[in-house]
């Protein structure tokens, strides 16, 4: 395999920050200086943080007044 | 030994009500009508921090609005309910997505439709490491562009597109920051089950934002993988 093959196929781990210290060593030094797996990389990166931004919600607040009731009649009942 | 106390442990009378050792108190004071009074000071304390960011995953799992809603109620009495068995100091929130995760597969999946249900890991794999690999570095960094420039509204779009288990895959790992084991646990799947999920959700998310991109003009990026 060679170094790109390798870090290739642990982008996904390196970017959920899922590889040991060791590998991640080995594919910074690697991206250091491949710019194709940097850019690779970096598309990783930039769609985590859009599907992040695009997720970013706020729960109703009749729905958080709805639980809060919830679990006050729960409580009374027992 | 006080008098009060005596009168504490002495047996109930015989033919009296049956002395209730928890303190019974109206409706009118329901502060204090539980064993533990705290419980539902300290659930409320430390799980409706949550609320935005389940209602947000339950908002990807059912899709709208409304079921959205009721999943995460369900799930906080729940939750509320089993509290008792939640052990401090362990993760909340990777418990709190359980229960959610399991009331939704078991009342709500049900209810939808989905075309790829019970296939969904033996789907044929796609060029594995094909395509986006013989992308050169000069469109990479067009097609980061891109996906940095779509609107939120199409990045949704393209999530709920995807198929159940690999759009929670990839909401569990890159918008909650999920561990791959706490992942496996949530999905009541293997490790290697999630990184497959994963692997395939992320590639399928990239392909549709790279077609949306294209049709939006945004960007000159060629959509990944259209050469399958």
């Amino acid at each position: 395999m060679t170094d790109c093959e390798k870090a290739r196929s642990e982008l996904e781990e390196y970017l959920h920050n899922e590889l040991c210290a060791e590998d991640v060593a080995d594919i910074r030094d690697h991206m250091a200086h491949c710019d194709d797996c940097e850019s690779e990389h970096h598309v990783g990166v930039v769609m985590m943080e859009a599907v992040q931004r695009a997720c970013k919600e706020t729960a109703p607040e009749d729905l958080r007044a709805q639980v809060l009731a919830k679990l006050r009649a729960i409580q009374s009942t027992h | 030994m006080t008098v009060g106390s005596a009168l504490l442990e002495a047996p109930a009378p015989e033919g009296a009500l049956s002395w209730n050792p928890r303190p019974v108190y109206s409706v009118e004071s329901p502060v204090m009508t539980t064993e533990k009074p705290d419980n539902r000071a300290l659930f409320e304390e430390q799980a409706m921090p949550f609320i935005d960011q389940l209602y947000g995953a339950a908002l990807r799992m059912t899709r709208n609005p409304a079921d959205a809603q009721d999943l995460v109620q369900e799930t906080f009495v729940k939750a509320f309910s089993a509290f008792d068995s939640f052990q401090q100091g362990t993760n909340l929130k990777a418990w709190l997505y359980r229960i959610l995760t399991n009331t939704f597969i078991n009342s709500y999946r049900k209810k939808q439709r989905e075309p790829f249900q019970g296939t969904i890991d033996e789907l044929e794999d796609w060029q594995m490491g094909g395509a986006t690999s013989r992308t050169a570095t000069a469109s990479r960094s067009a097609e980061a562009e891109a996906i940095d420039h779509l609107p939120d509204s199409t990045v949704k779009d393209a999530l709920q597109s995807i198929p159940e288990d690999f759009r929670l895959a990839v909401y569990f790992a890159d918008v909650e920051g999920f561990s791959y084991q706490e992942i496996a646990e949530i999905m009541k799947t293997p490790v290697g089950t999630v990184m497959s999920r994963l692997h395939r959700g992320r590639r399928m998310l990239r392909e549709l934002l790279g077609e949306y991109a294209q049709e939006r003009g945004i960007g000159s990026v060629p959509a990944n993988g259209s050469a399958s």
